[in-house]
């Protein structure tokens, strides 16, 4: 480890340009307090101390985050079953963009993104409906966040039995009238069907978010455009939207690793890829690779794409955030 | 105070590193010449105690002095774990395994038992479903099969016969008919949400369609899926569901276990089962009279065909290629699949164990007729497929079903996918 760091440059508080006289004059009034033989091994460790207290933070980061990660990425250069230890190039990378299902994984991610809006309209509105105490609003508050308690796996399977082709919700749209959906069984449906309910069981924390950003709106602003004569739309559109701009950014981020991420469960309990290979996201792919196919090499291909598909949906979020930031 | 400070970050750094130090090395190769790791998904089940006990008992008798270590994994991560001991070339001594597809993607991490398992080979049945190019990789626990099971009381209630099921697929179709007309249950019971339907499909009832040669070159790899037989099996998929055989929703409706409770509470009149574990006998005695199920052969699609009953090796154990002490774990394989564990495992897990001399009768009429015919019977026609192709087989089912695909693509497909395996 480089120890190149003087004396005033590990502690931050007195490094700042305008007042390093004054640290160096407090260092010095400090230092008779110290016992001379000290002096030197003193000063040592405290040159010492931060590397120290940090070498864990660095070394946990470095040995179970970046050298698995790089081991990963090398992996996937590698080959499976009989060529496995072998360098393969970009063997597993063609092979990745060749297969459709994987195709499909990366256009479910596409619809995530393209659902986000909605994803984050729904608890905004009903955030929205509670702020302005409609009838109600307390018992809603409780109800909206409940399922958030619930883990995906229980969620799906609740969900599975409500959306069974000859469960409730079908027999209720037979009464009336309306012919049975397979909500779960057909390939156009399945996908936001999975999404809807991930969405009913996630929202409630997007709910609470938006509540603690409503608190801090300006309640003389809504007052003074109904006094304008805004209407309801109007309010919500040229009021609390504009007010609730770092909420609403913050929820998005949120929102979208969520969907991206914690998806898993929901999929491998209510549809395990299907019907017809419809509800995949890239890391169901992965996990089918490495754990039912043995292609870890492939997986780690399809890890390495995610990962930098994250990254470009990560820095595309933060470079937003800053632009956003800047603006206000 | 801040020589204290300094020490206390040196203590935390310490303690970090050795704690990194004990998790990298708390792997099971490194343990004493005296212990032997075994790992599975079925110690954890109560059912299976006894049967782990027996096995035991006979271990510790030939060898009094080796500690054996079950390690009870969860089943739906096992082979994931398995494939990272698998990566790192560390892991347990001894491990259990799907027959087919599952050990034959993984026999590079294991050791051919054939020298020391030879004794076995007359007694026990289902060996093919452990081999690969000609060795043998496991010793078979239990058998797992298709019989194609019916409600014997909806055949009552539809008029038919419940002792002379249909023999031909005509038969079978106006069975069906009168099922439906008289009962409110569907014909067949098919779940396949997981892609696994067309599985159990294909095993059960393709036996009926192949002429007896097509089938031992299905199985002994000579596959063409171009061949009119098994052009003609997913004909039947289609024309299942076409004419209204199968429940609706199938591409909705898991197998495990929405089919098998579908068949069990009296919904359906057919359900291509299993015969170990679950989706069986004993499993479908719970809510049916066990004398009410009956057990039929496939119905004859083409009389060339020679139906018989597909089953292979289910569960089976194997021994890890990195293990210092080959000998010991072979040893534990043979006790695992020793007479006495075995018999232990048939009574209390509800399954058909490998040993061919055990006594069943007390088992109901449905399994005396699966056991009367394992001598006779030929493994089934899905095991042999890749994991691969029984993915791509099950996404292609469903397309078949809700029409998005023809016959004819899915069979090409197959075909490309199957070769390159």
């Amino acid at each position: 480890m480089p120890l190149r760091g003087s004396p005033s440059s590990v502690r931050p508080a007195d490094s700042g340009r305008t007042d390093k006289t004054q640290a160096g004059q407090r260092t010095r009034r400090t230092d008779p307090g110290v016992p001379a033989p000290r002096g030197i091994s003193g000063q040592r460790a405290e040159r010492l101390a931060p590397y120290i207290l940090l070498a864990p933070a660095i070394a946990i980061v470095v040995a179970f985050r970046l050298v698995p990660l790089l081991m990963g990425v090398n992996f996937s250069f590698t080959g499976d079953g009989e060529r496995d230890g072998t360098a393969v190039g970009l063997d597993n990378y063609a092979e990745l963009f060749r297969d459709p299902l994987f195709r499909t994984a990366l256009e479910n991610v596409g619809l995530l993104v393209l659902l986000l809006p909605v994803a984050v309209a729904i608890p905004g509105l009903l955030a929205t409906f509670i702020y302005l105490r409609v009838p109600g609003h307390r018992i809603h508050r409780s109800v909206y966040f409940f399922p958030a308690v619930l883990s995906p796996v229980l969620v799906g399977a609740i969900f599975n039995l409500l959306l069974a082709f000859d469960g409730p919700l079908n027999a209720a749209l037979g009464n009336t009238g309306i012919d049975p959906v397979d909500w779960l069984g057909d390939p156009d449906i399945a996908m936001f069907t999975v999404v809807g309910v991930h969405v009913w069981a996630t929202f409630g924390m997007a709910l609470v978010v938006f509540l603690a950003g409503f608190s801090t709106l300006d309640a003389t602003l809504l007052d003074a455009a109904r006094v304008d004569g805004a209407s309801l739309p109007q309010v919500i559109w040229h009021v609390i939207v504009p007010g609730l701009s770092r909420t609403l950014q913050f929820v998005f981020v949120t929102t979208m690793i969520g969907m991206l991420t914690s998806m898993f469960g929901l999929l491998y309990v209510m549809t395990s890829g299907g019907p017809e290979g419809a509800t995949y996201l890239p890391e169901y792919y992965i996990w089918v690779q490495q754990g039912e196919m043995n292609r870890p090499a492939l997986a780690s291909a399809a890890s390495t794409v995610l990962f930098l598909l994250m990254l470009v949906v990560g820095l595309a979020q933060i470079a937003l955030l800053r632009r956003a930031g800047r603006e206000h | 105070m801040k020589r204290r400070a300094l020490w206390a970050a040196v203590l935390v750094a310490a303690m970090t590193l050795s704690g990194c130090g004990s998790a990298g090395s708390g792997s099971s190769s490194d343990s004493a010449d005296d212990k032997l790791v075994v790992w599975d998904w079925k110690t954890g089940e109560e059912s299976a105690a006894s049967y782990i006990k027996q096995a035991k008992a006979d271990f510790a008798e030939k060898h009094p002095d080796v500690k054996v270590e079950f390690v009870a994994q969860p089943f739906d991560q096992y082979y994931t774990l398995l494939g990272t001991a698998i990566q790192s070339g560390k892991g347990p001594d001894v491990m259990l395994f799907n027959g087919g597809g599952e050990i034959r993607d993984r026999t590079d991490a294991l050791l051919p038992l054939d020298d020391y398992v030879a004794k076995d080979r007359k007694r026990l049945a289902g060996w093919e479903a452990f081999t690969a190019q000609g060795r043998v990789y496991a010793a078979p626990v239990t058998l797992q099969g298709h019989p194609v099971y019916y409600n014997k009381s909806l055949y009552k209630d539809a008029g038919l016969d419940p002792e002379e099921p249909a023999t031909t697929w005509r038969e079978f179709l106006d069975d069906c008919k009168a099922i439906a007309e008289k009962t409110k249950a569907s014909c067949l019971s098919l779940g396949n949400k997981e892609g696994i339907g067309i599985q159990f499909f294909l095993s059960g009832l393709g036996p009926g369609v192949l002429t007896p040669q097509e089938y031992d070159d299905w199985i002994a790899g000579k596959r063409d899926w171009n061949s009119p037989h098994v052009r003609q099996i997913f004909e039947l998929w289609k024309e299942a569901e076409d004419v209204g055989l199968n429940n609706d929703g199938a591409n909705s409706t898991a197998l495990f276990n929405d089919a098998f409770a579908r068949f069990q509470s009296g919904e359906a009149a057919h359900i291509v089962g299993l015969m170990s574990d679950v989706g069986h006998w004993k499993d479908f005695s719970e809510f049916l009279d066990p004398d009410d199920i009956g057990v039929m052969r496939a119905p004859l699609v083409n009389s060339e065909a020679d139906p018989a009953l597909p089953y292979d090796g289910g569960i089976g154990y194997g021994v890890a290629e990195w293990t210092k002490k080959p000998k010991l774990a072979a040893d534990l394989v043979r006790s695992l699949t020793s007479k006495d564990a075995l018999k232990a495992f048939y009574a209390d897990a509800g399954a058909v164990a490998s040993d061919t001399t055990l006594d069943v009768s007390g088992g109901g009429q449905a399994l005396t007729t699966i056991v009367s015919e394992i001598k006779t019977g030929k493994p089934a026609l899905h095991v042999a497929l890749s994991s691969k192709t029984l993915d791509l087989m099950g996404r292609l089912s469903q397309q078949i079903l809700s029409g998005s695909t023809s016959v004819d693509d899915a069979l090409r497909k197959l075909a490309d996918s199957d070769q390159k395996g």
